[in-house]
C-alpha cells in the first residue's frame, strides 16, 4: 500500500504499485538468471570436456547471449547483433500473445492453461486458409487478413469452450483447458494428416511438415523490421503484437467492459450483486484469451518461413505454456507482457548461442525459464514485502517533510488522523493479507500441479 | 499470593507501522467477571492473542498469581489454565460432542487406545454440575448454536481451566440463551473461576460484569467498577466522545406499498427443505420494516430471493407495481431497489478495486460515467469525492485507496454512500451495522432513519435485538424460513421477540 506524498496528493512513481511489480519481477529474473549461471558452472565442473574458460563463456552467454556476435579467434565477441536481436523480437511475438491471453483471463479470475490448444487451433486456421487462398490466387493482403482472422476466430471459439463449461456448469477451467488442449492437438494432427495437399513434400527429407506460407506468398510485411534488423526473421508481426497489447491495456483499464471483467475476476459475487452478468463475462474473457493465443500462432506462421510440424498429438507447443510465466512476470499487465515476452525470447536466443558457441546445450535456458516460473509465483510475495518496506519508508518522510496543508487540516492533524486510521485498519488488513496468502498459495499449488501434469504428458 | 490471578502489565505490541497495544494493563481478580470493552481495532483481540501466546509483546510482562510467566504458544496458555471460547467456534462438525470436547486432551490407555468411558463420565459430571445441557453423542452439525457454545465451554472445563475468556459470546444467541449464559458465567465466578468477557454490548456488561477495562485505539483508557458506572459513561470512554445511544426518530408515516412479496419460496443450499417457505409481506413507503430472527432462519435467502442473487422457486415479487419475480439483478436494481448486502466483503465491495471504483459499482454504466464504453475518469473522481465528503468516508488516500485497506466501518460507509445516493424507493439493508463500532453504528442508524423520512421504504434485516427494537417501525420475526409473528416494536419486549425467534411462539395466519 503506497502512501501519499504529503501535500501533493500523488504517489511518487517509484513507489506506485506498478513500480513495485516491476521490482519484484526483476528480482525473480535476477534470481532465475543467477540460478542459471550456477547451473552452468556446476555442469561445467562436472563435464570433463568443459574447461574453466568454457564455464566463464557459458556464464557470459547466459546473461548476454543476445549480444553475442560469435567468436573472434578463440575469444567470444559481443556487440550489436542485428540477427540475434531481430530473431529475439520475432520469437517474442507468440510469447507476447499467449502471455496476453493468460493475463487477460487472469484479470477475470480465470486461469487459462489452454493457450496451447488455442494456439494450435489458430495455427490450423491460419495455415489452411492462407494456403487455400494463396493457391486460389486471392490478392495477398486479403488472403493474409482472412488467414489471420480465421485463425484468431478459431482460437476464440476454442477458448470459449472452457468458458462455457465454467459459466454454466461451474467446471474448473483448468480441467477443461487441459482437455481441450489435447483435443486440439489431436484434431490438428488429424486435419493435416487427412489433407495431403497441405503436406510439404517438395523438400526432401522433411516429413510431417506443412507447406510454409512463403510458398504462396501470404506473408506479413516487414514494416521496416528488415531495415532495423537486417538478416533476421523479424517482421511487422511484432508491431501488430504491440498494438494488440496496447489495445488490451486500454480495454482492461479504460472501458466499462474491462471494469466489468476485472470486477468479475476480483470478486465474482460483488460483480453479480452489481448486476454484472458474470456468466457472459467469463465466456467472453475466455474467448478473448483464445483469440489472443491464436493471434500469436497466426502471426508466427504468417511470417512465411516458419514451418509447422503437424504431429502435435505427441507434444503441445511450448509457446502455450510459456505464456503463463510471461503473464506472471508482467503481473498480468498487458504492457508489461511485451517486455516479459521479449525477455523470455531473449533467453531462448541465449540458449541457442550456448549451443552453437560452447559445449553446453540450449536446455540451460529452459532451466532458467523454469526457475523464473517458480519465482514469478513468489513475485507476489516479493511485492507484498517490498510494499511494506516502501510504506515504512514513506511513513518516515511524512513526518520529516510536513507539506503545505490542504484545506483546513494541519499536517499534525492529518498525520494523527492517518495514524488513527491505520490502527483501525490493521486488524482487517492483516486478516485480508493472510487470506490473500492462503488463496495465493492454494492457487499456486493448483497451478504447479496442473503444469507438472502437463509436463508429464509432454 | 497476589490479589490477581492474571496481570498483564504495560503490554506493548507493534505491527509494522502501527502500535496495536500501547502500554495496556489488565488485571484479573480471582472469581470476578471482568469485561474488556472496546471498538473494533481497539486492540482487544491483539491483547487476548498476547495472553494466549499467539503474539509476543514487545514490552510488558504477564503475571500469573503474582509470578512472571512467559507464554510462548497456546499450549503454555493451556498449561496455565487459560481457556478461551472463540467468537467463531472451533468445533469439528462431523465429530460428536464428546469427541470435540476431548480432542487434544484425550486420555489414552495402553497402546494409545482412547479411554472414552472415563472422558464421558467426566463430561457428563461437568455438564450436570454447571447446568450445561448437552447431548454428548450428538454430532456438532446437528445441534443448535447455543449448544455448540456450551460444548466450547465444556472444552475449557474439561481441561480444568480456571481463567475463562469469552470472545463476543452472545452474538449468536437468543435473549433467553443470553440470560442462561449470564447465569452460567455467574456460577463460574462463584466457583472461583475468573472470567474475561470481551464484548461491545453495554447491556451485558452492566448485567453480569464486576469490573470493566476499556481500550480505545490501542491505548488503555481505564478500569472501572461496573456498579460505579453507567452505559453512557462506558460508551463515552470507548468512543472518546459523547455518543447518542438511543435512536431518535419521529413516528413513521407509512404510505403506499412499495414492495409486495407474495408466497415467496427460496430453496436452501444446505438442506433439502426450503430456506424461505411461502413468505408474504408488504413494505410501505416511509416505514422501516425489520425482519428479525436468529441467524440462519432464512433471512439471508429471503433477501437473495428479493434482490435476485438467488432464484426463487415460487411466489411473486412486485416492486412499485412492476412484477420483478423473474427479472435479472440489474433490472431489479433499476426498477427501484438499492441493497446494502449482508456480507460487505463478499457482495458489497470489490476489495481489489479502489474506493472510487467501488463507489460507481452500481452506476458505472450510466451516461454520467461513460461514453461509448469508455469510462469518464474525471466524472468518477468528482462523484467519489462528493460521496466521500457527504458520507465522511475516511481512508488513507481518498478516492484511490484500495478498498481492502480501509477499516470495516469506512468500507460499510462507502457501501451505504453508494446505495443511498442512488435514491431508490426501496432500500434493502441487511445487518448494516454488523461488526461496527458504536460511533459508526450511530451514524448508520441515523442515515437509515433519514432514508425513511425521505419517504423511501426500508427493509431491514438484523440479528441485533437492540437494533431491531430501536430502529424499526414494524417487526416480522422469521423462524425456520417462515414468518412466525408480526409485532409492534413499541408494544413488544425482547422476551416476547425471543419466544418468536426461538420458535416457542407463533401467530396464526394473521402474519401473512
Amino acid at each position: 500500500m503506497p502512501r501519499l506524498e504529503p501535500g501533493t496528493g500523488k504517489t511518487k512513481w517509484y513507489r506506485t504499485d506498478g513500480a513495485v511489480a516491476v521490482y519484484s519481477a526483476l528480482i525473480s529474473i535476477l534470481i532465475g538468471m543467477a540460478v542459471g549461471a550456477i547451473i552452468v558452472v556446476i555442469v561445467g565442473l562436472l563435464k570433463s570436456n568443459i574447461s574453466p574458460t568454457g564455464i566463464w563463456e557459458g556464464v557470459r552467454l547466459v546473461f548476454l547471449g543476445v549480444f553475442s556476435t560469435g567468436r573472434e579467434g578463440s575469444q567470444l565477441s559481443f556487440g550489436f547483433n542485428a540477427v540475434n536481436l531481430g530473431n529475439m523480437l520475432f520469437r517474442a511475438v507468440p510469447l507476447i500473445m499467449t502471455g496476453l491471453s493468460v493475463a487477460v483471463a487472469f484479470k477475470t479470475g480465470l486461469f487459462n492453461i489452454g493457450a496451447a490448444g488455442q494456439y494450435l487451433m489458430g495455427t490450423m486456421g491460419t495455415l489452411s486458409v492462407g494456403l487455400w487462398l494463396g493457391w486460389a490466387g486471392v490478392p495477398t493482403f486479403v488472403a493474409w487478413l482472412c488467414a489471420f482472422l480465421v485463425g484468431v476466430i478459431l482460437g476464440g471459439l476454442w477458448g470459449a469452450i472452457p468458458g462455457l463449461f465454467k459459466a454454466f456448469l461451474n467446471i474448473n477451467e483448468v480441467i477443461t483447458c487441459i482437455m481441450t488442449n489435447w483435443i486440439a492437438a489431436n484434431l490438428v494432427t488429424w486435419w493435416f494428416d487427412a489433407h495431403e495437399m497441405f503436406k510439404n513434400s517438395a523438400e526432401g527429407g522433411k516429413v510431417g511438415y506443412v507447406i510454409p506460407l512463403k510458398n504462396v506468398g501470404v506473408v506479413t510485411p516487414k514494416m521496416f523490421m528488415d531495415v532495423l534488423f537486417k538478416g533476421s526473421q523479424a517482421n511487422g508481426g511484432f508491431w501488430i503484437a504491440i498494438l494488440i497489447a496496447v489495445a488490451m491495456w486500454i480495454m482492461m483499464t479504460k472501458t466499462t467492459f474491462g471494469y466489468e471483467l476485472r470486477a468479475c475476476g476480483s470478486n465474482r459475487h460483488a460483480a453479480k450483486y452489481a448486476g454484472i452478468n458474470d456468466k457472459k463475462n467469463i465466456i467472453l474473457s475466455m474467448a478473448i484469451a483464445g483469440c489472443l493465443a491464436a493471434a500469436g500462432a497466426s502471426l508466427y506462421y504468417l511470417s512465411g518461413n516458419t514451418e509447422f510440424y503437424w504431429s502435435t498429438y505427441q507434444k503441445l507447443p511450448a509457446e502455450g505454456f510459456n505464456g503463463i510465466p510471461v503473464a506472471l512476470l508482467a503481473a498480468n499487465h498487458p504492457i508489461g507482457v511485451i517486455f516479459s515476452g521479449i525477455f523470455m525470447s531473449m533467453l531462448n536466443i541465449s540458449g541457442i548461442q550456448l549451443k552453437y558457441l560452447t559445449a553446453y546445450n540450449e536446455y540451460i535456458s529452459d532451466i532458467i525459464i523454469a526457475v523464473i516460473v517458480y519465482l514469478s509465483a513468489f513475485s507476489m510475495l516479493f511485492k507484498t514485502v517490498l510494499s511494506k518496506k516502501i510504506r515504512k519508508g514513506t511513513g518516515g518522510n511524512v513526518n520529516a517533510e510536513p507539506a503545505p496543508a490542504p484545506a483546513a487540516a494541519t499536517p499534525e492533524v492529518q498525520n494523527a488522523q492517518e495514524e488513527k486510521e491505520i490502527i483501525q485498519n490493521t486488524k482487517d488488513f492483516e486478516e485480508d493479507i493472510l487470506e490473500d496468502y492462503k488463496q495465493l498459495f492454494d492457487e499456486t499449488a493448483e497451478k504447479v500441479q496442473a503444469e507438472s501434469e502437463e509436463g508429464g504428458q509432454k | 499470593m497476589s490479589e490477581y490471578v492474571i496481570e498483564m502489565n504495560h503490554i506493548r505490541k507493534e505491527f509494522p507501522g502501527i502500535v496495536a497495544n500501547d502500554d495496556i494493563t489488565l488485571q484479573l481478580k480471582k472469581g470476578e467477571i471482568h469485561a474488556l470493552l472496546g471498538e473494533n481495532g481497539a486492540g482487544k483481540s491483539t491483547l487476548m492473542s498476547v495472553l494466549f501466546g499467539l503474539y509476543q509483546p514487545e514490552a510488558g510482562e504477564i503475571k500469573k498469581d503474582g509470578k512472571v510467566v512467559k507464554i510462548d504458544d497456546p499450549n503454555d496458555a493451556t498449561a496455565l489454565g487459560i481457556g478461551m471460547v472463540h467468537q467463531h467456534f472451533k468445533l469439528i462438525e462431523v465429530f460428536t460432542v464428546l469427541d470435540n470436547i476431548i480432542l487434544g486432551a484425550e486420555t489414552t490407555g495402553p497402546m494409545g487406545f482412547l479411554k472414552k468411558k472415563e472422558a464421558r463420565e467426566k463430561v457428563i459430571a461437568l455438564s450436570e454440575k454447571y447446568g450445561l445441557k448437552v447431548d454428548v453423542d450428538a454430532k456438532v452439525e446437528d445441534i443448535t448454536v447455543g449448544m455448540q457454545q456450551r460444548v466450547e465451554i465444556l472444552k475449557m472445563l474439561y481441561r480444568d481451566n480456571d481463567i475463562l475468556i469469552f470472545d463476543e459470546p452472545t452474538a449468536v444467541l437468543t435473549p433467553q440463551e443470553i440470560d442462561e449464559l449470564m447465569e452460567i458465567m455467574r456460577g463460574f465466578a462463584k466457583e472461583g473461576k475468573s472470567i474475561l468477557f470481551i464484548t461491545h454490548k453495554l447491556n451485558e456488561i452492566m448485567a453480569v460484569s464486576d469490573r470493566v477495562t476499556v481500550l480505545r485505539k490501542g491505548k488503555y483508557v481505564g478500569t472501572v467498577n461496573t456498579k460505579d458506572t453507567n452505559k453512557q459513561e462506558l460508551s463515552n470512554m470507548m468512543v472518546g466522545r459523547p455518543v447518542q445511544l438511543e435512536i431518535h426518530k419521529k413516528p413513521a408515516t407509512p404510505g403506499d406499498v412499495v414492495l409486495k412479496v407474495e408466497n415467496l419460496t427460496v430453496p436452501s443450499k444446505i438442506h433439502k427443505n426450503n430456506a424461505v417457505n411461502n413468505v408474504s409481506f408488504d413494505v410501505h413507503a416511509g416505514e422501516i420494516l425489520c425482519i428479525a430472527g436468529i441467524d440462519g432462519n432464512g433471512q439471508t435467502e429471503l433477501v437473495y430471493g428479493i434482490t435476485g442473487l438467488e432464484k426463487a422457486t415460487g411466489g411473486k415479487i412486485t416492486l412499485l407495481g412492476q412484477d420483478i419475480s423473474n427479472a435479472s439483478i440489474r433490472k431489479r436494481a433499476m426498477a427501484g431497489m438499492s441493497h446494502i448486502p449482508e456480507d460487505r466483503h463478499k457482495h458489497g465491495l470489490v476489495l481489489g478495486y479502489t474506493l472510487e471504483q467501488n463507489l460507481v459499482l452500481q452506476k458505472y454504466r450510466e451516461p454520467q460515467f461513460q461514453s461509448h464504453g469508455f469510462i469518464k475518469f474525471d466524472e468518477v473522481r468528482k462523484y467519489a469525492n462528493k460521496l466521500i465528503e457527504e458520507f465522511d468516508v475516511r481512508s488513507g488516500q481518498g478516492p484511490i485507496t484500495v478498498a481492502r485497506s480501509m477499516s470495516g466501518g469506512n468500507q460499510q460507509k462507502a457501501i451505504i454512500a453508494r446505495e443511498m445516493d442512488r435514491d431508490e424507493p426501496l432500500l434493502v439493508a441487511v445487518q448494516p451495522t454488523r461488526g461496527l463500532d458504536v460511533g459508526a453504528i450511530e451514524y448508520i442508524h441515523s442515515k437509515i432513519v433519514e432514508e425513511r423520512d425521505l419517504g423511501h421504504a426500508v427493509l431491514l434485516v438484523s440479528l441485533e435485538l437492540e437494533e431491531v427494537m430501536g430502529l424499526s417501525d414494524r417487526i416480522l420475526v422469521m423462524y425456520e424460513g417462515e414468518i412466525v409473528g408480526e409485532v409492534d416494536p413499541k408494544k413488544t419486549t425482547p422476551e416476547e421477540l425471543g419466544l418468536y425467534m426461538s420458535g416457542a411462539k407463533r401467530q396464526g395466519k394473521e402474519a401473512e
